[in-house]
């Protein structure tokens, strides 16, 4: 244990060392005395706090006790300190709760003396019920936005099934088609259409202007009721649109032309024409129709105004040697002496059905007794295509024309400058015809050609028996010019000869242009025509005569067609022609007058009268001939003259 | 859309997109007012019952206003239907080139109809006329 080592033990060290010198010496602070403590303790106590916090009276009262036991201290430790200053704060502290309690019992003994002032309890703030009813409230607020916002989303739900549900049309679909066929366009807040003839060459004055609405659902629904019940054929079928049409194009209209034989009292003529009356009901009428057939209807509608229009306009201006006449709603111009176009205009807009219809019933009645001439399809389809043509001009301009403008020089004036054309031709160029000249040219045609087929029918049927006339009518005509081919012919001996000649048919006048090449103009005078085609008969007959005899091996002596011996005839001339036998000894005299018929004579030589007299002593004169004996053909054998003749020669040139 | 479009017409398409955007703004504003009522801590002078009543109407109010631009937006879509249908003019062009096609094919069918059957008529006619004229019958 000799080098075990010294362990020094020491306490704890109580006092805080003040320093330690450099002999390693601690020098040790006095520790604090009670009344040194509590100062320093005092120092840090912050009244302040103390008074503001929430703490219970208790303690307070502690504090308070505690503050006068530091009072007390102060007062005691005043000389002891050097410093005051750790209670300094106490005793601010004490001196503002002096000022605060003598406000404070100043405050008292006034509110006490009533004099100044009096103090009021101040209620008991309530316990707020306000969340639980402003939640409520709140609720059935969001509750009725809610239902509103419902209510509104129905309603759209509701006409979108409505229309899918029932298959309704919809409305934008059927304005898409409306659009596709007719011009619209929209002026503020209408859709507006228009159904004239305007963009296709009209100037009519008067405007087609529509108004295009939309259906309500229950009329729709109406419609499809209604389209349902008739099996969906005979209903139009259901349109989400309305067209609206001026009352003034509503309803049907037509035009009517009629042909008739011209009355003597003009007024009456003009009130007694039953034909011309519209019809009093129309079909389909009553029945909403659809917005297609009624545009379609109403352009009809204005058409024939525009048509009547125009005709009305060029029966006024026209100086025509009969004047036309233009009355209410009808036109009336004479075609041809003693036949009348009437044109009338029928409109039935459902409005003045009502005071006319009595006027039309009873009209009918009178009319249906007589008997109503039938009004004329073609005459009215060929108006309709006139005044198309007319649209047709005015949009259509020959080129080369202004890309601008409207207008153009036609075709023919493009030409006149390097043809050179005079001021004639011009001037000629210049004239157009009007649609009503144009109508009675067709219409004179048509007469004309009515009338050429009669007289050719009861010639060919009725009077003549002999040689068959027979008549082809051109298939290829215009409106006012045709064309007839007529063919003269004997049966069975129509290989031998026919006659054939052309007869076209104009507006007033006839050609005729025969075999021999021959052009003979007449006028609208049928009987010219007639007397023509007996001249041309006649001349067949002769001809066909010779023909015959030429294949029998006779012999033609002498012909004339035109014979100036005999009666004077009232048409055309006498003609004869005389045949010889083969061998000669017989002749045959065939005259004939178109007043008369035919006649044929016959002459045999040697002559069986012949006598040697003082004069004539030689025998050789009898072969000269003796005199014609008529022969009565009608007794004669054989179906027709050709055939008699043929007969005849055959019996004269067998050597009996 | 680079067209020239006259002014009246721009001025139209104009006032539809801005109708488009009005409505759609004034149904998300409504709707965000009637969000900021159902919060609502806005203190105000009135009565409680009143400050209630007030809310519920201006609620209803507003709903009723996204109603209305709900169906504004309809008529919208419906304004700008038609006037599609009323200016699209290369579609109308469209139709109507092909409506002409189909009735110029149309015509012409009646035409050559029409034609053969004038021919086999005139041909019958002429050998009519020619019996009828040569026959005893007439």
């Amino acid at each position: 244990m000799a080098n075990s080592v010294n362990i020094s033990i020491e306490a704890p060290i109580e006092n805080q060392i003040q320093e330690i010198t450099y002999d390693g010496q601690e020098i040790y602070l006095a520790p604090l005395s009670m009344s040194e403590n509590l100062a320093r303790l005092a120092q840090k106590i912050d009244f302040s706090k103390t008074e503001d916090d929430f703490i219970g009276p208790a303690i307070k009262k502690e504090g308070e006790g505690s503050s006068d036991t530091k009072s007390e201290d102060e007062t005691k430790d005043a000389g002891y300190q050097s410093s005051m200053w750790p209670w300094d704060s106490v005793r601010t502290k004490l001196r503002s709760a002096l000022t605060e309690v003598c406000v404070l019992s100043d405050v008292l003994s006034i509110a006490k003396e009533k004099r100044y002032m009096v103090l009021d309890p101040i209620p008991a703030e309530q316990i707020d019920n306000r969340p639980m009813v402003q939640v409520y409230g709140r609720k059935k607020a969001l509750a009725a936005a809610a239902a509103v916002l419902l209510a509104g989303v129905e309603r759209l739900k509701a006409s979108e099934t409505m229309r899918t549900a029932r298959n309704m049309p919809d409305f934008h679909i059927d304005l898409l088609r409306l659009r596709q066929n007719w011009r619209l366009k929209k002026v503020s807040n209408t859709i507006v259409g228009d159904l004239s003839y305007r963009t296709a060459g009209s100037k009519f004055t008067q405007t087609g202007v529509f108004e295009v609405t939309k259906a309500s659902e229950d009329s729709i629904a109406h419609q499809m009721s209604l389209s349902a019940g008739a099996g969906g054929g005979a209903g139009a079928a259901p349109s989400a649109l309305r067209v609206t049409v001026p009352p003034e194009l509503q309803g049907v209209a037509f035009i009517t032309v009629l042909c008739q034989k011209e009355q003597e009292d003009v007024v009456t003529a003009t009130l007694n024409s039953s034909a011309l009356n519209c019809p009093s009901t129309l079909p389909g009428e009553g029945a909403e129709l659809h917005w297609q057939q009624k545009l379609e209807a109403a352009q009809n509608v204005l058409f024939c105004k525009e048509l009547f229009a125009r005709l009305a306009a060029e029966a006024v201006q026209l100086d025509a040697s009969i004047p036309h006449m233009v009355v209410a709603n009808q036109i009336m111009a004479t075609v041809l002496p003693g036949i009348q176009l009437l044109i009338g205009l029928c409109h039935n807009n459902g409005q003045n059905n009502q005071n006319n219809g009595d006027g039309v019933k009873s009209e009918a009645q009178s009319g249906a007794g007589i008997g109503k001439p039938e009004h004329d399809h073609v005459l009215e389809h060929s108006l309709h295509q006139l005044l198309r043509a007319v649209h047709h001009s005015n949009t259509h301009h020959p080129f080369p024309h202004p890309a601008t403008g409207p207008l153009g020089p036609s075709k023919r004036r493009c030409l006149a400058g390097p043809m050179a054309a005079d001021r004639y031709e011009l001037l000629d160029m210049s004239k157009e015809q009007s649609l009503l000249e144009q109508i009675i040219q067709q219409a004179q045609h048509f007469f004309m050609r009515r009338r050429a087929e009669i007289v050719l029918d009861t010639i060919a049927s009725k009077e003549v028996k002999d040689p068959l006339i027979v008549s082809h009518w051109n298939a290829l005509n215009s409106p006012t010019q045709s064309c007839v081919k007529i063919n003269i012919m004997s049966q069975g001996y129509d290989a031998v000869c026919r006659t054939s000649l052309v007869v076209h048919v104009g507006e007033k006048t006839l050609k005729c242009i025969c075999r021999d090449g021959k052009v003979r103009h007449m006028s609208y005078e049928l009987q010219e025509l007639r007397d023509l085609i007996y001249c041309q008969i006649y001349q067949h007959q002769m001809v066909a005569v010779q023909a015959v005899a030429r294949c029998m091996g006779w012999q033609l002596l002498a012909s004339s067609s035109h014979l100036g011996s005999g009666p004077v005839e009232p048409l055309g001339n006498a003609s004869s022609c005389l045949l010889a036998s083969p061998s000669g000894d017989r002749m045959i005299a065939v005259r004939c007058e178109p007043s008369v018929g035919i006649q044929v004579f016959i002459a045999q030589s040697p002559r069986k009268d012949f006598f040697v007299s003082e004069l004539v002593q030689d025998k050789k004169w009898e072969h000269l001939g003796g005199s014609f004996k008529e022969i009565k053909l009608e007794r004669m054998e054989g179906k027709n003259f050709l055939n008699k003749m043929e007969l005849l020669m055959a019996c004269l040139s067998s050597p009996t | 859309m680079h067209r020239n479009l006259p002014q009246n017409k721009e001025a139209l398409l104009k006032s539809y997109t801005t109708r488009l955007k009005e409505d759609v703004k004034s149904m998300l504003e409504n709707f965000e007012e009637i969000i900021k009522l159902a919060k609502g801590d806005n203190e105000s002078q009135l009565n409680r019952m009143t400050q209630i009543e007030q809310d519920t109407f201006e609620m209803q109010v507003r709903a009723a206003n996204i109603v209305r631009a709900g169906e504004s937006l309809m008529k919208l879509v419906s304004d700008i239907k038609q006037y599609l249908i009323l200016n699209d003019f290369p579609s109308v062009n469209e139709a109507i080139t092909q409506n002409s096609k189909l009735f110029r094919t149309k015509q012409q069918e009646c035409d050559q109809k029409l034609m053969s059957l004038r021919d086999d008529i005139a041909a019958d006619l002429y050998d009519l006329e020619d019996e009828y004229f040569t026959s005893i019958y007439k």
